[in-house]
């Protein structure tokens, strides 16, 4: 294979990779802080690609549709799980395991039949903005348009997060509930409301996640189910929890997809089950999280 | 009659035993399309109470628990149309192919604890999918193995609900009996104080691995059944999806209570069929459900059951 080959296959898995850190950041963040395995993060980013479908379609008919269905279809898919974390979840924080992902996997049953009753059975697809429709010529081929677009928007959306965890002040109490929630809760911080925002931004990634595919992607109920075992594969390689591990765990996904499908394309799907397992079994916590005490 | 109520579904044999009969006369006075829905309950129930040798009594929430119930189902599948073996050696193969595949996999997963105990077996368990989705010259891939060879004698459905039935006695009395014997009562501590049993002298990681591979054994035995009565096997049979399900059978019917998988998978598989005949939308009455069970009825259906006659023995104690 000719380096241009390469090149071009390193950066198809990159925009992979970029769109599941965006998603997998989100359960992460979910997982750190609140210390919930969220299975229905899947059915977030269903339907983030659902609603930014939504705004193209019912919106009148102008060209910037796309822009603002990837605006508002997250926004609206936060504020559902503000709601389900305000009225439901936060009953079973201090629940069994099981409990926590049945419930969470409930949702997944919940919306999965949602967007049949609300959008039937077929796939849907979005129209690729004309900005991005086109295809860019690197070394005599052409990679779409939209790969860069997800590979920027991938360390974009990665700095702002890096930046609202670091620098601001939610940020900073969310990182100290993520140490230790007790002790923040005997400070006199408002743990509850904490959570309800980490959990709003951890949805509204994953919402994110699903609009940005949208245009690249059949829109499907099934879209939930198969996401929420990647993100599973991405967050647990980089380590449950951990901001950089997440970025880690999803580029090597990335990559191990696209060269892959190249080299062994009938072993494709094995190894990232593979390659999670013996991340599991050599260094549990994952590539770059730190051991539980 | 309360006094009676209490002693069927206390721990003795008189519940049991007549749940038995009535499962013998019920084909008598049912159609044969529900007696074929009663086949897939056995075959759910044995599965679900599998698990629940991990869940309920090891506290080990395991994700990857369909790879056994696949495994019997295959290992039943291709003895049959690949090796012509006779029907009862495919059965009793199937859950030792499922024992060895659950050892393999088992010896890796106890180590972990928590989530990362329920990931390793996610992960094992979408391996060995994805095995079985791919090998098309073993398992021919997504095709499944299809008109796999049945015993004349078990042809009718009523012949083989009959079979069924002595199936789930059988592993239900083998498991019930394992879950109280003394191993039993091991991983139960286990599963409540895993540091303090281990300070007792006990293997903890020995008797974890014991209980996988018992789990694995009993769910090949589910697998290999249902294997037999549906003629065709899938590798969606070792989907995670199929392991959430037995989590689910496992939640409705209750995990404190040995029976309650087996009274969850009865309560699905009716549901199933009732809700979907009136509406489309099935997993959206489950999801809701299943939401209602966890956060108001922990227990299931048989906790829920189980107090409520517990709060009338204690009234009638108080009446005295």
């Amino acid at each position: 294979m000719d380096f241009s080959a390469f090149f071009m296959q390193f950066l198809s898995g990159l925009s992979q990779g970029m769109l599941m850190v965006i998603i997998a950041s989100g359960l992460s963040l979910v997982f750190g802080t609140m210390n919930i395995l969220n299975f229905a993060h899947g059915s977030f980013y269903m339907l983030g690609a659902y609603f930014c479908f939504a705004a193209v379609t019912l919106l009148p008919q102008i060209s910037g549709n796309f822009w603002i269905g990837l605006i508002l279809g997250p926004l609206a898919v936060a504020g559902i799980g503000g709601l389900i974390e305000r009225n439901v979840l936060r009953r079973i924080y201090s629940r069994h395991l099981l409990d926590q992902l049945l419930l969470t996997y409930a949702f997944v049953l919940i919306f999965d039949d949602v967007v049949k009753m609300i959008w039937g059975i077929d796939f849907q697809s979005v129209r690729m903005p004309a900005v991005l429709s086109g295809k860019l010529d690197i070394l005599n081929r052409s990679l779409p348009y939209y790969d860069l677009f997800l590979i920027l928007m991938g360390p974009l959306i990665l700095v702002g997060l890096y930046l609202l965890l670091q620098k601001t002040r939610i940020g900073r109490m969310m990182r100290a509930t993520a140490s230790d929630a007790e002790m923040m809760l005997a400070l006199g911080g408002n743990v509850r409301a904490l959570f309800n925002r980490v959990f709003i931004l951890g949805v509204w990634l994953g919402g994110m996640g699903g609009a940005l595919i949208s245009p690249q992607a059949a829109i499907s109920p099934g879209m939930a189910v198969s996401i929420i075992v990647e993100s599973f594969i991405v967050v647990v390689i980089g380590g449950l929890g951990s901001f950089w591990g997440t970025l880690l765990g999803a580029f090597i996904f990335g990559q191990f997809n696209a060269f892959g499908i190249l080299f062994l394309p009938r072993m494709a799907i094995i190894f990232p089950f593979v390659l999670m397992a013996l991340v599991l079994i050599i260094r549990p916590w994952g590539l770059l999280g730190r051991p539980e005490d | 009659m309360k006094n009676f109520v209490l002693k069927l579904l206390g721990p003795g044999p008189l519940g049991p035993v007549l749940a038995l009969v009535f499962l013998i006369f019920l084909p008598l006075f049912i159609g044969e399309s529900w007696v074929s829905l009663m086949v897939e309950m056995i075959a759910l129930a044995i599965f679900a109470t599998s698990l629940n040798i991990l869940i309920g009594y090891g506290g080990m929430v395991s994700f990857g628990h369909a790879a056994y119930y696949g495994i019997g189902a295959y290992t039943y599948a291709l003895l049959l149309t690949k090796a012509g073996a006779p029907f009862l050696l495919a059965m009793v193969a199937a859950p030792i192919l499922s024992a060895l595949g659950a050892l393999m996999i088992g010896w890796f997963c106890v180590r972990l604890s928590h989530i990362y105990f329920s990931m390793l077996t996610l992960a094992f368990g979408q391996i060995v999918f994805a095995v079985a989705l791919q090998w098309y010259g073993f398992t021919r891939g997504d095709n499944g193995i299809t008109e796999i060879p049945f015993p004349p004698l078990l042809q009718s459905t009523q012949r083989f609900y009959y079979f069924a039935l002595v199936v789930l006695a059988l592993s239900l009395w083998g498991m019930k009996r394992i879950v109280d014997s003394p191993f039993g009562k091991t991983l139960q501590a286990l599963r409540d104080n895993p540091l303090r049993t281990e300070f007792m002298g006990i293997n903890v990681r020995l008797y974890s691995l014991m209980a996988f591979v018992i789990a694995g054994a009993f769910a090949g035995i589910g697998g290999a059944l249902f294997a037999a009565f549906n003629h065709n096997v899938f590798p969606t049979f070792m989907h995670w999806g199929k392991s959430t399900e037995a989590l689910v059978v496992t939640l409705l019917g209750g995990m404190f209570h040995f029976f309650g998988p087996s009274v969850g998978s009865i309560l699905l598989i009716f549901l199933d069929k009732i809700v979907t005949s009136y509406l489309r939308y099935w997993s959206f009455v489950l999801g809701i459900l299943l939401a209602l069970m966890v956060l108001f009825f922990r227990g299931g259906f048989s906790g829920y059951v189980m107090e409520r006659l517990n709060a009338m023995g204690a009234k009638r104690g108080e009446g005295r």
